[in-house]
This record gives structure tokens, sequence and C-alpha cells, in this order.
């Protein structure tokens, strides 16, 4: 399957998607959209985390339990922030972060 | 070039082309579609890296559970349309994230490694940039047919995973029930007794600053049913 793929393909990929994220979390005026952001930073940690183990240490079920739980998190995190998300909304009528400002002196 | 080679570059540019799509679009209800896109690159990754069983995760997790939520949540928000793509501060946003691959870049990739500053090739024993790249595919070990049993062997064990695994059910409860408690639907009424208690709080500080004296607080009439 990996015939011809070096490692760092996947790093730079995981890299580049990471980048995306981290655009998308610092710059988006939606907290929806911020939170699309975060999922695509996990992805791309994720990659990570397979591709080392797969080209590290494949004999171990280390990097495997590495990314399941990173799978565990982000679904918990996933949830909470969409809920917090709904509340805000109920509660402002704007989820534009910018606006979010109550807890500021 | 390799089949995986062409694949692996069909993949990217799916995966990176709909990433960029879901920070850049307007419509927030089509970047939750172009994410979904980005999620099936992602796992055709996992099958390329001979993990199948995260493949198949990917798909359950990601694009069953996590897209459907994401989707839910732009539907209940009502801010589809007309949204303004990026804040004050996306300049700053830009070069950060950059800058920031752009070193990744120059840290992964085998040019830096033959700077005068690296000269160590190998990570845990292994010379991992130039395997398969250069013709030495004896570097690469295959996966084990037992991968998947060791994998649940050792999260069930108590001495490896075994702890890790029960604290994140443990996780995964106190999300579901906070996520509910957060979003719970919350009767007109208890939110005007919220309100008017806020008000008059307010309007007693108000009073207090300006006079100088201590008045009594405020009774407020919807209280009754706390």
């Amino acid at each position: 399957m990996l015939n011809g793929i070096p490692l760092y393909w996947y790093l730079i990929v995981a890299a580049a998607m990471f980048c995306i994220g981290l655009y998308g979390a610092l710059a988006r005026t939606n907290a929806i959209a911020v939170l699309m952001g975060v999922e695509l930073m996990l992805n791309a940690v994720n990659i990570n985390l397979l591709a080392f183990w797969r080209y590290l240490t494949p004999e171990s079920p280390a990097g495997l339990a590495f990314a399941a739980f990173v799978f565990i998190v982000a679904a918990a995190e996933a949830a909470v922030g969409l809920a917090l998300i709904i509340s805000v909304y109920r509660n402002m009528n704007s989820i534009d972060p910018e606006k979010l400002d109550l807890m500021k002196l | 070039m390799t089949v995986a080679q062409i694949v692996f570059i069909l993949l990217t540019i799916v995966g990176l082309g709909a990433a960029f799509l879901v920070v850049t679009t307007r419509n927030l209800f089509h970047a939750a579609l172009y994410l979904i896109a980005s999620f099936f690159a992602v796992s055709g990754f996992y099958v390329l890296l001979e993990a199948g069983f995260f493949a198949a995760v990917q798909f359950l997790v990601y694009i069953g559970a996590i897209s459907i939520l994401f989707i839910f949540a732009t539907m209940l928000t009502r801010t589809v349309r007309g949204m303004v793509p990026r804040n004050s501060q996306w300049q700053a946003a830009l070069f950060i994230a950059v800058v920031l691959f752009v070193a990744m870049v120059v840290m992964f990739s085998p040019i830096s490694f033959s700077l005068p500053t690296r000269s160590d090739r190998t990570f845990g024993g292994v010379d991992w940039q130039f395997a398969e790249v250069l013709g030495k595919p004896g570097v690469l070990r295959s996966v084990p047919d037992s991968s998947i049993l060791d994998f649940g062997r050792a999260l069930s064990d108590l001495n490896q995973y075994g702890i890790a695994l029960l604290l994140s059910g443990v996780l995964l409860l106190i999300g579901m029930i906070g996520a509910i408690w957060v979003a719970r639907e919350r009767k007109p009424r208890e939110i005007l007794a919220e309100r008017a208690r806020m008000a008059a709080e307010e309007a007693s500080e108000a009073a207090r600053q300006s006079v100088g004296t201590k008045i009594p607080d405020v009774v407020v009439a919807h209280d009754s049913h706390h």
C-alpha cells in the first residue's frame, strides 16, 4: 500500500491541513466555522499519529491507541462546543466570537 | 509513479481543497458539506496507511455523527447566508498560518537534512526521512496480521490503556450530560424572571452608587417558583 510514498509526504499534507484549520479558527466570524477549523486541526494531528505509527512502530498498538483517544476527545469536544454555541445563540442572537465579550472587564 | 502515489496526490487535492473551501466560503452550510469531503479524504489516507479500523471509525464518527451535528447546529442558528467570510484580524491569522506551515515544511522535508546543522538522519533508530523514497524498502516493516487484536487487548488491559479507556468513557458521559444541560430549552417564564432579577440588581447597584447609602434589595415578584 505504501509503495513509493515517503513519510514526509504525510507530514507535509498534515501540516498544510493543520495550518488551514488554524487560519479558519483564527479568522472566521462565526463560532461554528471556528469549530470546523478546530476539527480540521484534529484530523491533521490524527494523520500524523497514524503515519508515524505505520512508518516507525507498526508492531506496537501504542500509535493506534493514541489516535483512538484523539477521536474520543474530538467527539466530546464537538458535542459540548456545539451545545455551547446553541446556548449562546439563544441568549444573544449572535454567534460572532468578537461579540461575545460579556466576561471582559 | 506508483498507483499509491497517484492515489495519495488525488486524496491530497481533494482533502486540502475541501479544507481550504471550509475556511473561505461564505455559506456556512456549504462549509459543512466541504468539511465532509475533507473527512472523506482523511479516511482515504487512513486506508493508505493500512489503518482500516480507523478509516471505518472516521466514516462512522466524523462523517456519520460530527458532520450531522455541524449541519444541525448550522440550521438551528440561522446564520447560513451572508456571513462575513473573515474578521478584522485575518491578515495576522494568515501570516501566522503561513509562517507555521513554512517552518514545518522546512523541518520535515529532506532538504533540511542536507543543512550543516542537521546531520542526524535517524529518528527512533529508523532512517525515516528516506525510507521508501530512495529505494530502500527494506527499512519499512509491515503491519502484523494481529494488529487490531493487539490494539484491542492493549485497550482492555488495565496495565496498558484500560484505565484511560474507562476514563474516556466517563469523559464522553460527562460531555453528553453537559451538552444536554448547556443546550437545554429554558421556559420563557424562567428567562423573564432571570432578566427581571438581573435588572433589579443593576438598578439597586446604580442607586447604591449614586446615593452612597445602602438601600434594601428589590424583591422580584416572579421569583416565587424557584
